[in-house]
C-alpha cells in the first residue's frame, strides 16, 4: 500500500491490535506497516499509563520540529499530563519560571492544575519573583505553591522570595474568572494570599491518580 | 536568511528558515504582541507540505495590527509596493480603501498583508476557531489556518500554482470535505454570494485535470449552493 494512503487510512492514535483490525491484517504486516511509516516520520510513539501498551501516533505529513509550548513543558515535567486542543509554540528558550506565569495567565483551569509540579523544577526563586512582580500575578503564584505544598512533596520556597511575594500587588483577586474554592483548608490560604484559588480539594486528588 | 533557488536561478523562494527568521525579526521590531493569520504557501510550510513560498501571505483582524506589521517593515527597510498585482486588481475597482492589502517588498522578500479579507474571500469566525496551531515570534503571534482553509483559500486565485499547491494538500492530507462545504455556505452569509461559483470550478478542475481525490458528493454540493446563489442574485436584479 501506497504510505500516503496508509497514513491517511491510519491517522490518528492506534496499538498494533486496532491497526491490524481496521486493515483486516494479521499483526506481523500491522508491524510491518508501522515500521514503514515510522521510517517516513509519520509515526510518534506513545505508552499507555495503565497497561503500558504502545501506542502509535499516526500523522500524515511529517511535523516540523518546534521548540516547546506550554503544554510541553507541562507534559514533560508534571504527572499530570495534558492533550493540547491548539498547539502555541513559543520561539525562544523558556524557563520554568517564565513557563509559570504564562500558564497562571492563560487562566486556563486544566493547565494551571497540571502546572503545580512545575514548582519542583524552579531553579531561580529570585527571577520567578522578578517576573511574577512585572506581570502582577505575584500573589496568585505565592498562592498556588501554597496549595501544591499541601498536595504533594515539594520544593522549598525560599524566605525572601515569600516575603517578596506577599506584598506584591495584582490586578484582581482571581486566578480564573469567577472561580473559588469552597474548601476551608484552601480558603485559608485564600485569606492568606488575598486572592480566590479556583480549586476544591477534589481536583487536587488527581495528582493522587496520576501517581509517578 | 535561508533561500530556495529555482533551476533557473531567477526566481527565489524563501525557505522555512528563512520565513522564521524574518518573523523573529518583526516580531523584535514591535511594541506590542500582534497576532496575525498565515494563509497560503508560508502556512503550508507548516504543515510540512512545500518547501519554499514565494511571498509570505498574513491576515489581520484588526486595524492596529495591520498598521504596526506595516510599520515594522518599514523600520525594516521593507518598501511598499504601489503596483497591483493582477490577482489583486479588483481591490482598486471597489475602492476598498478600508480594507485594501499592502504589498511590501523587501531583503529579496515580498510580504503581502491582508485586512480581514483575501480577494473574494472573508475571514470569518469560523475559519478562526479552526486554527489549531500558534507560533510566537517575539511579539508577533502566528495563527495557522487549517489545511481545509488553505484550499479554500487559494481557489480565490486563478494561478496554476495555487492549483498545484491545492492539489498537494488534498494529496497528503485527510481533508474535512464537510467543513469545505459549511465554509462556502457560511461565505455566502458573508456576503460572498458568488465564491460557491469560483470553488465549484476550482475543485472541478482539480478533480477532472490533476485527478484530485475529491469526493463526487462535494462538487454536487457545492454546485447546487453555487447555482442557489445566482438564481438569488438574478431574481434581485
Amino acid at each position: 500500500m501506497e504510505i500516503t494512503k496508509l497514513a491517511k487510512k491510519l491517522e490518528g492514535l492506534h496499538t498494533i491490535s486496532s491497526i491490524a483490525k481496521l486493515l483486516n491484517i494479521n499483526k506481523r504486516t500491522a508491524i510491518n506497516y508501522v515500521s514503514r511509516l515510522r521510517k517516513e516520520g509519520l509515526i510518534k510513539t506513545t505508552y499507555g499509563l495503565r497497561t503500558k501498551a504502545r501506542l502509535y501516533e499516526i500523522s500524515t505529513y511529517k511535523k516540523r520540529e518546534h521548540p516547546l509550548g506550554l503544554y510541553d513543558i507541562v507534559n514533560k515535567y508534571s504527572r499530570v499530563k495534558l492533550a493540547a486542543s491548539q498547539e502555541y509554540k513559543i520561539h525562544k528558550e523558556l524557563t520554568i519560571e517564565e513557563a509559570l506565569i504564562r500558564i497562571v495567565k492563560t487562566q486556563k483551569f486544566r493547565l494551571i492544575l497540571a502546572s503545580l509540579e512545575l514548582f519542583n523544577k524552579v531553579k531561580d526563586w529570585p527571577e520567578l519573583f522578578r517576573l511574577a512582580k512585572k506581570e502582577y500575578v505575584g500573589r496568585k503564584i505565592g498562592a498556588l505553591y501554597d496549595i501544591t505544598r499541601i498536595t504533594i512533596k515539594i520544593k522549598k520556597m525560599d524566605k525572601r522570595t515569600r516575603k517578596g511575594l506577599l506584598n506584591t500587588s495584582i490586578k484582581n483577586k482571581y486566578i480564573i474568572k469567577g472561580l473559588k474554592s469552597k474548601d476551608e483548608d484552601i480558603k485559608k490560604i485564600e485569606r492568606l494570599w488575598k486572592v480566590y484559588i479556583p480549586f476544591n480539594k477534589d481536583d487536587l486528588d488527581i495528582y493522587k491518580e496520576w501517581r509517578k | 536568511m535561508t533561500w530556495i533557488y529555482t533551476r533557473n536561478g531567477e526566481n527565489r523562494m524563501i525557505a522555512f528558515k528563512g520565513q522564521e527568521d524574518l518573523f523573529k525579526l518583526i516580531g523584535s521590531e514591535l511594541k506590542e504582541r500582534t497576532e496575525c493569520i498565515v494563509i497560503g504557501g508560508s502556512a503550508m510550510m507548516y504543515y510540512n507540505a512545500k518547501e519554499g513560498t514565494k511571498d509570505i501571505d498574513l491576515v489581520f483582524m484588526e486595524k492596529k495590527a495591520f498598521d504596526d506589521v506595516k510599520n515594522a517593515l518599514k523600520n525594516l527597510e521593507f518598501i511598499e509596493r504601489k503596483s497591483v498585482i493582477k490577482i489583486f486588481k479588483h481591490y482598486e475597482l471597489l475602492k476598498k480603501e478600508k480594507r485594501k492589502p499592502v504589498f511590501m517588498g523587501g531583503r529579496n522578500t515580498r510580504i503581502d498583508l491582508f485586512l480581514k479579507e483575501v480577494i473574494c474571500f472573508e475571514i470569518s469566525e469560523t475559519i478562526l476557531n479552526r486554527i489549531t496551531e500558534m507560533h510566537e515570534y517575539n511579539n508577533l503571534i502566528v495563527k495557522i489556518i487549517a489545511p481545509e482553509d488553505i484550499i479554500l483559500l487559494k481557489c480565490a486565485t486563478e494561478r496554476e500554482k495555487d492549483r498545484i499547491d491545492a492539489f498537494e494538500l488534498i494529496k497528503k492530507f485527510n481533508i474535512k470535505w464537510d467543513t469545505v462545504i459549511k465554509e462556502s455556505i457560511n461565505q455566502t452569509k458573508e456576503g460572498k454570494a458568488i465564491y460557491p461559483v469560483f470553488l465549484y470550478d476550482f475543485l472541478l478542475e482539480l478533480k477532472e485535470d490533476l485527478k484530485a481525490d475529491i469526493p463526487g458528493y462535494v462538487i454536487r454540493e457545492i454546485m447546487k449552493i453555487g447555482e442557489k446563489e445566482m438564481i438569488k442574485r438574478l431574481k434581485k436584479k
